[in-house]
């Protein structure tokens, strides 16, 4: 079994410079300890493995699909986008989500400001929509860099904007949730909502990137 | 005094989505449905908050766990501090446990 | 609960040297910005972090500072800008 270091995180690479894949595991201390408090709480009646089972279950179906439906609703209804906007909490009982006491927070991309979100002291992201935050989000690297050079960390994502579009970094550190609402892209009039659905990836939502290009989704 | 969470600006490496990019594994969504249902409004066991400043208080360690595991040490110290189980309770099953992993494994 | 501050309002954010869990970062202590929006009052998760039930509620406002007011060394166009929440005790007129 192979050694685990933990200086950030697993290692990463292999010497000749290829990406390891992460473990399904964590070493075999942590193994334990999880096994051994979930065990514990389930014997004293705290939850239950079908609570347990039911909540995975529900955290695999959110994800980026959701968050795609309810931008490319906000593209096509100019109402809803507007509820979307103002009155996040009626906007989301619209598709059976409610976040309260959370509120959610939408910022817009326009032609002059592009958002982006970050949560520097933990790892505080808009879940119910967007399911689990992605490994980097939660990272020291994305957490302390994205407020103090957004443009440097965006080229990092292959993001790059210029100098006439405002960048505003979001910082989700108390009680609001965010969640980006991309421009919708030039050449998409008269798209389906399905077809505009499929441009729109988490990563645009967080604000690290674009939605995809039009001309490239073959519809 | 800046706690060890508080990473916003400080110096750091670069943001590689390649690498630090994987689906979750069932270790990892199980600690976290765990957590979701220890802080939700039913059981209102423990705030997300407390489980917070659980992190904040392991100092320089904070930096030591990748995140899943930072969690759930997090959970199991306030689990103790709430006396929803014992220190004895914990070690006990963390044997048996231990056991029958080691067992599984020699066994596989 | 009446909010101290409304939109537009310059507000600094207090160096208050606040032992225990505060979700005030450090880069923005000392800093100087606008308010764009009240939020809404909440329970006040410093208590919160110890068991506490965070009463009585405290006032959380959205603050707007230039990037350039935050970062000596800010490498990026000077209407790049960031917002973060900020409850009302972290708070002083500018």
């Amino acid at each position: 079994m192979s050694e685990h270091h933990h200086d950030h995180d697993h290692p990463t690479h292999t010497h000749d410079g290829k990406p390891i894949q992460e473990d399904p595991l964590p070493p075999i201390e942590a193994q334990i300890l999880e096994a051994s408090v979930r065990e514990l709480l389930i014997e004293k009646g705290i939850v239950s493995a079908e609570e347990i089972r039911r909540a995975i279950e529900v955290m695999e179906t959110r994800g980026e699909s959701l968050g795609a439906r309810i931008v490319a609703r906000a593209w096509t209804d100019p109402a809803f986008k507007e509820k979307l906007l103002h009155h996040s909490d009626d906007a989301l009982l619209e598709f059976g989500i409610d976040m309260r006491p959370m509120e959610l927070c939408v910022v817009e991309n326009t032609e002059d400001v592009h958002n982006m979100v970050v949560c520097t002291l933990c790892s505080c992201y808009p879940r119910p929509i967007l399911g689990i935050p992605p490994a980097w989000y939660k990272r020291r690297d994305y957490r302390a860099r994205a407020v103090r050079e957004p443009r440097a960390v965006l080229k990092e994502f292959g993001t790059v904007l210029p100098d006439s579009k405002q960048v505003r970094v979001h910082d989700s550190n108390a009680d609001l949730r965010y969640l980006v609402l991309p421009k919708r892209p030039e050449g998409t009039e008269g798209w389906s909502v399905e077809q505009l659905e499929a441009l729109i990836t988490r990563d645009s939502m967080i604000g690290v990137s674009d939605v995809r290009d039009p001309a490239e989704s073959g519809a | 005094m800046r706690g060890p969470q508080d990473y916003g600006g400080l110096p750091a490496g670069p943001v590689d989505p390649v690498t630090h990019e994987h689906e979750p594994t069932h270790w990892e969504k199980t600690v976290d449905a765990l957590m979701m249902l220890v802080f939700d409004q039913k059981r209102q066991l423990a705030r997300v908050d407390e489980s917070r400043r659980m992190q904040e208080a392991l100092g320089e360690d904070y930096h030591k766990f990748p995140y899943y595991e930072r969690w759930l040490q997090a959970v199991t110290w306030l689990m103790l501090e709430k006396g929803v189980f014992s220190q004895e309770e914990l070690e006990a099953k963390q044997a048996e446990v231990r056991a029958r992993l080691e067992a599984e494994r020699d066994g596989a | 609960m009446e909010p101290k501050y409304k939109p537009g309002d310059k507000v600094r954010i207090l160096q208050r040297n606040q032992p225990g869990h505060v979700r005030t970062p450090i880069y923005v202590r000392g800093k100087t910005g606008v308010i764009e929006r009240i939020v809404g009052s909440f329970p006040n998760p410093e208590l919160l972090a110890y068991g506490h039930t965070g009463l009585p509620y405290k006032m959380l406002y959205r603050v707007n500072f230039r990037q350039s007011d935050l970062w000596d060394d800010y490498d990026g166009p000077v209407d790049d800008t960031l917002e973060i929440e900020i409850y009302e005790h972290w708070l002083a007129p500018a």
